[in-house]
């Protein structure tokens, strides 16, 4: 391996800003050992302040970076930093970022931030826990930021190890079981990953793992297509896809309320993110083929998942089979191969991403004053916590895609894009917009349900004692969804931030010499 | 100084920005904004008042002659696409802009009354703030992508408002219907705008219609796949517009406040799918057979509303099934391509409607003092008579919308729904006979309801009969128990003179319409009203209109003889000898009972077998495949003994060691 690495696209910047960024939270993470233990000082907050602390100035610090030195009319990879780090094995230190994984490093960083917020009350073994959060924080970071796939691929298996551990370790009755099946999903498709990206490191002239130099290679043919469905299972694991969903139920069911946020607002997001960047950027040929089946997976995804959630009677379980629904319209977007069609599934996953951790936060929020998920068991809780309710009933309307919140414009793109596609046929895009909107009718369903037998009716009064949220759940609450309202009324403040990258992905995809490949399909 | 028509952009910002700012407030200094109910009242009354001013500016403009307005911005893009937003003002915008800002402004006035000892006084004034915002933006959409937006955002107003006493169950679940029954339509809204949009590539409404044309005409997209669009679209009006057989959630939305039930679910919002066809005109002019179909479905309704308002016994549900039947009427003028026909019969609507619904309001709000504040007593008519004598405001206004909607000239109701006849005659004749039936029928109900509420003797002191129907709607007797045994009074100035206010136009505004020389239809569509003074001939409007007249004032002589004069029983003539009709028509035609058995258990039932396949099958295979790759049960043993973190750390260092070997693999 050669020490003087070429620069892929724009020229080094003076200063690593993308390290700072990943590394600031793992400096956090070292410093929590050397804090007080807790046998003596039990009542002591400082790991939760220094965490705070530290994913505060994380997120002013991606903030200060993404507005002033990011670019966001170019779609090339900006702020890139390669350093040979392990040249025996080819491992590069290589950031970079471009309009796909730039917005979602600041959801990722806002959600994580909240979420240290939001574990304001956790009782036992802080320094573990805040520790572990910093280190998610880096590790997400760095899966985003990475531009080499060894790199990528440790980030992503060193962000399994805190998730794990925090529902493992905080997470409800049954989270020795909720954890195993989440490690074991993760880790076999985590399997499926690594053989597919060296098979195409490997299938070049040069072995290569970075991605830029990768994804001029192009694969195609059956190899191709192996490695597109290694992919797919691998990253599908995360979104997740159907049948591969069954993991997120039980997480979340287990996982205390901020974990539920970090899972829900930046893991999904990790899989809908990896599908952008492998499997359609590296493998365009591959994904004009298998796109239709992208489309019917997507399908399946909405349906089940809606039909699912109407059947739960935990209200966390009914969140996170909305989360499988929505993340259907992901599929639905990334398949309809247009420019329309990506830039909805970026915005569907920053808009779910947004949503549904809010809705996991008030769920938390009401948890900790009720003791009770089970919705049967629940009644009349607006009376006693009208705000709480308001909330939560404004990112229920939010997440059943209102117009003037973000989740409608992403689901509208969407559709525009499958109904704009030329290359399908005219029956094909009718009939998957005509099921996917099913999922637009069933939505509502599960949602105002649980909304209604919640908080609707007469108090029960069993649940009549409890407080309202305070100032610091507030600011939480609004921090989530003003954005979404925001985005909602004014969508380019969202879309400027990526249109220049999706739109050349989708054009570098038609221009692949694939409008043959297309038409060759039975159904393109 | 700038045109009204410039500045129309602010007529749905003002009350949006009003709600806004109450709405955050709300939630973050609950307590303290809940105790300034005047001055928040006032100054959303004000900006809704604002409103109101440039809106009458705007339609002085547009009678004056002024040219329709047109901005747009991009809103959203990606690639080649862009979608623009903006605001269209024209004539038919601007009648609807100022009706909606009068009665929006009326209906808050009145409600200063009644929410008076509401605890949610501010919360409610937020939301009729931001309802009249939405439907504001609905009426300026210059294209079917923004109607959407705002055609969900009052969606979701009626939501809030008819669950507004979140507390009540009747509430919860009449506000949950609305919202499903009413994204039923929509998605065939949405199906048929994005039909349209790969059709004609378009989303305006005058470049739909041109460019479904061309398409049909070029042969790209055949007729069928046009018909089915254009029907899709309709599924949105449908339901918006309480149209069978998608009319099921109106009359539960009666569960909302009464204010409410005047301003939108009988005057403003019902009627935006009815604004929404007329919206669409030149597309659906293009098509005979849609109109066909938008024809019989508002025939349906028409008649189906009227039937069941004869049977209701529940004030404000026979006033709802009324409304179900007057939508239907607009729906029928809509489908007989005389969209005038149906705006006027809109507007004339608008009016005597709501003041029949907050005269209602005014009558429940006197009972609720003697009788308690459960529905079921206080808005049951068994429970009144005699009401005339202590509440004079609210009855005279209540008789006049009675006269007004039953087509007695020269009251309003008389021109809006002879014209509609009219054009039904000479259009689908058939149709034109259940609607003349229906307008006598119309006469009958309505007349029951005034006598029934407001002439005899006061029942409300009954004990007994209280008794009964809080059995009959399976309610615990009162455990409250607060009847005040209060005396029944007038009420208020705040809601009494909202109540004249409407009695005027009811009474009045008829007369532009004249058929011989309609100024609405000067101002909507100069060369169809130049075409209709014309071709006017008394000879033929006469005959109709006298056999109008004519049914309606029979409907009423029979409401006197059984009701005021207690000559005729109908119980012993109709209800003993045909007991099925009688079940039938109280039962709701069964529509209510269908819909649970197949939509709601079914739904139900689908997901939980879903549940189950997903827990036991698909789940099933993955759990098998952990037992299997674990080997045995030693492993699960390990995982229960709570170490199963130090698992991580080995799949961890396994996959770096992998990663090691075959990096090693990889340089050699």
């Amino acid at each position: 391996m050669d020490a003087n690495l070429p620069i892929a696209a724009a020229s080094q910047v003076d200063f690593p800003w993308l390290s700072l960024i990943v590394l600031l939270p793992a400096v956090g993470a070292l410093l929590m050992p050397l804090l007080p233990g807790e046998t003596k000082y039990s009542g002591s907050e400082l790991p939760r302040n220094l965490a705070l602390s530290f994913l505060f100035a994380d997120f002013l610090l991606i903030i200060g970076v993404f507005s002033q030195l990011f670019d966001n009319s170019l779609h090339e990879i900006q702020l890139a930093e390669r350093i040979s780090w392990i040249p025996l094995i080819g491992l590069e230190w290589s950031l970079g970022a471009d309009g796909i994984s730039a917005p979602l490093v600041v959801l990722s960083g806002l959600i994580t931030l909240l979420s240290a917020a939001a574990s304001w009350k956790i009782k036992s073994k802080k320094r573990l826990y805040f520790a572990l959060l910093l280190v998610q924080a880096s590790a997400q970071a760095l899966v985003f930021l990475s531009q080499d796939f060894l790199l990528f691929f440790l980030a992503w298996e060193l962000e399994l190890v805190p998730v794990y551990l925090l529902i493992a370790i905080w997470g409800g009755t049954n989270r020795q079981y909720a954890a195993t099946k989440f490690i074991l999903y993760t880790a076999l498709a985590s399997l499926l990953i690594l053989i597919s990206g060296l098979a195409i490191a490997f299938s070049g002239n040069q072995f290569t793992l970075n991605f830029t130099e990768l994804a001029e290679l192009k694969p195609s043919g059956s190899f191709g297509l192996l490695c597109y469905l290694g992919f797919l299972v691998g990253f599908g694991v995360k979104l997740p896809i159907f049948p591969l969903h069954t993991w997120l139920p039980d997480a979340h069911g287990e996982a205390n309320a901020p974990v539920s946020m970090l899972l829900a607002g930046v893991l999904l997001k990790m899989g809908g993110y990896a599908l952008i960047r492998f499997n359609v950027q590296m493998l365009p040929t591959a994904h004009l083929q298998l796109a239709p089946a992208l489309i019917v997976i997507g399908i399946v995804n909405i349906i089940y998942g809606a039909l699912n959630a109407f059947a739960q009677d935990n209200v966390k379980r009914r969140i996170a089979c909305s989360s499988v629904s929505h993340m259907g319209f992901v599929l639905l977007g990334i398949g309809a191969i247009d420019a329309l069609g990506i830039s909805g599934a970026m915005l569907q996953m920053i808009s779910h991403g947004l949503i549904a951790a809010a809705m996991f936060f008030f769920t938390g929020s009401f948890y900790e004053r009720t003791n009770t998920l089970s919705i049967p068991n629940m009644g009349g809780l607006a009376k006693v916590l009208p705000i709480t309710f308001a909330f939560f009933l404004t990112s229920s309307l939010a997440s059943l895609a209102l117009p003037g919140m973000s989740g409608f414009i992403s689901e509208i793109t969407i559709f525009l894009g499958i109904t704009s596609q030329e290359n399908f046929t005219s029956i094909f895009r009718s009939i998957v917009v005509i099921l996917s909107a099913i999922g637009l009718v069933l939505t509502p369903i599960y949602l105002l349900s649980m909304c209604r037998r919640v908080f609707f009716g007469p108090r029960i009064p069993a649940l009549a004692n409890t407080s309202e949220m305070n100032a610091r759940e507030m600011t939480i609450g609004l921090t989530l969804l003003v954005p979404t309202l925001v985005i909602g009324f004014w969508p380019r403040a969202a879309i400027d931030f990526y249109e220049a990258s999706t739109n050349t992905l989708a054009e570098n995809l038609l221009n692949t010499g694939i409008t043959t490949t297309l038409k060759s399909l039975p159904i393109g | 100084m700038p045109s009204a028509a410039e500045i129309a952009w602010l007529i749905p910002v003002l009350p949006l920005f009003g709600a806004l700012i109450t709405g955050l407030a709300l939630i973050s200094f609950n307590r303290s904004i809940n105790r300034l109910r005047k001055p928040v009242a006032i100054s959303l009354v004000s900006c809704v008042g604002l409103s109101a001013a440039i809106s009458y500016a705007v339609l002085a403009e547009q009678l004056s002659g002024g040219p329709p307005v047109e901005h747009l911005f991009v809103w959203a893009s990606a690639g080649s696409f862009t979608l623009p937003m903006g605001y269209l003002i024209d004539p038919l915008g601007a009648v609807m802009l100022a009706l909606v800002t009068t009665i929006a402004l009326l209906v808050m006035i009145y409600s200063h009354g009644y929410m008076a000892h509401d605890k949610g006084y501010v919360r409610f004034f937020t939301y009729l703030a931001l309802f009249s915002s939405s439907m504001l933006g609905l009426i300026v959409s210059p294209n079917l992508l923004e109607i959407y937006v705002f055609w969900e955002l009052v969606g979701m107003c009626s939501y809030l408002l008819v669950g507004f006493w979140y507390d009540r169950d009747g509430a919860a679940h009449a506000a949950q219907k609305a919202f499903v029954v009413n994204r039923v339509g929509d998605f065939g809204l949405l199906l048929g705008i994005l039909g349209l949009f790969w059709a004609t590539q378009s989303f305006d409404f005058q470049g739909i219609a041109d460019g479904l044309a061309n398409a049909i005409a070029s042969g790209t997209v055949p007729t069928w796949a046009a018909l089915t669009l254009c029907l899709l679209v309709f599924m949105g009006p449908m339901a918006k517009s309480a149209q069978f057989p998608l009319h099921v959630w109106l009359p539960d939305a009666m569960e909302g406040p009464t204010p409410i039930s005047a301003l939108i679910h009988a005057a403003t919002m019902v009627a935006a799918g009815v604004f929404l066809v007329a919206r669409l005109e030149p597309l659906y002019s293009q098509f005979p057979s849609v109109g066909f179909v938008i024809a019989l479905v508002g025939t349906i309704t028409c008649f189906l509303g009227a039937s069941i308002a004869l049977t209701q016994m529940d004030l404000k549900k026979g006033l709802a099934y009324s409304t179900v039947s007057q939508l239907g009427y607009m729906m029928l003028a809509m489908g007989c391509g005389a969209p005038v026909a149906g705006m006027f019969h809109l507007v004339t609507h608008a009016f005597f409607k709501a003041m029949l619904f907050l005269g209602s309001g005014s009558v429940i709000h006197a009972m609720e003092d003697v009788v308690g504040h459960e529905p079921v007593l206080a808005q049951d008519m068994r429970l009144m008579g005699g009401l005339r004598k202590k509440m004079p405001i609210t009855s005279i206004t209540f008789l006049i919308g009675c006269i007004a909607i039953s087509g007695i000239p020269p009251l309003a109701g008389f021109w809006s729904k002879d014209e509609i006849l009219g054009n039904a005659f000479n259009t689908f004749p058939a149709l034109w006979f259940i609607g003349f039936l229906t307008a006598g029928m119309t006469a009958f109900y309505m007349f029951r309801l005034y006598f029934l509420t407001f002439e005899g003797e006061f029942r409300g002191g009954d004990k007994e009969l209280q008794l009964v129907l809080l059995s009959a709607a399976g309610k615990d007797e009162d455990e409250e128990a607060d009847h005040q045994e209060a005396e029944l009074h007038e009420s208020p100035w705040s809601m009494t003179y909202p109540l004249i206010a409407l009695a005027i136009p009811s009474v009045l505004i008829g007369f532009l319409g004249a058929p011989w020389n309609s100024r609405f239809a000067f101002l909507l569509n100069p060369a169809e009203a130049l075409e209709m003074a014309n071709s006017f001939s008394w000879g033929e409007f006469l005959p109709l209109a006298a056999a109008s007249v004519a049914i309606s004032t029979a409907g009423i002589a029979l409401s006197v003889f059984a009701y005021y004069l207690n000559r005729i029983n109908l119980n012993k003539l109709i209800v003993q000898r045909f007991p099925s009709i009688n079940s039938f028509l109280a039962n709701k035609w069964y529509l209510d009972l269908i819909n649970e058995k197949i939509f709601v258990k079914g739904s139900r039932k689908l997901a939980r077998e879903v549940l189950e396949v997903d827990a036991k099958v698909v789940d099933g295979v993955v759990n098998l495949t952990g037992l299997l790759t674990l080997g045995s049960g030693e492993g699960l043993k390990y995982f229960e003994t709570g170490r199963a973190q130090f698992y991580a750390l080995i799949v961890f260092g396994g996959v770096i060691a992998l990663v090691a070997l075959f990096g090693v693999f990889g340089g050699s």
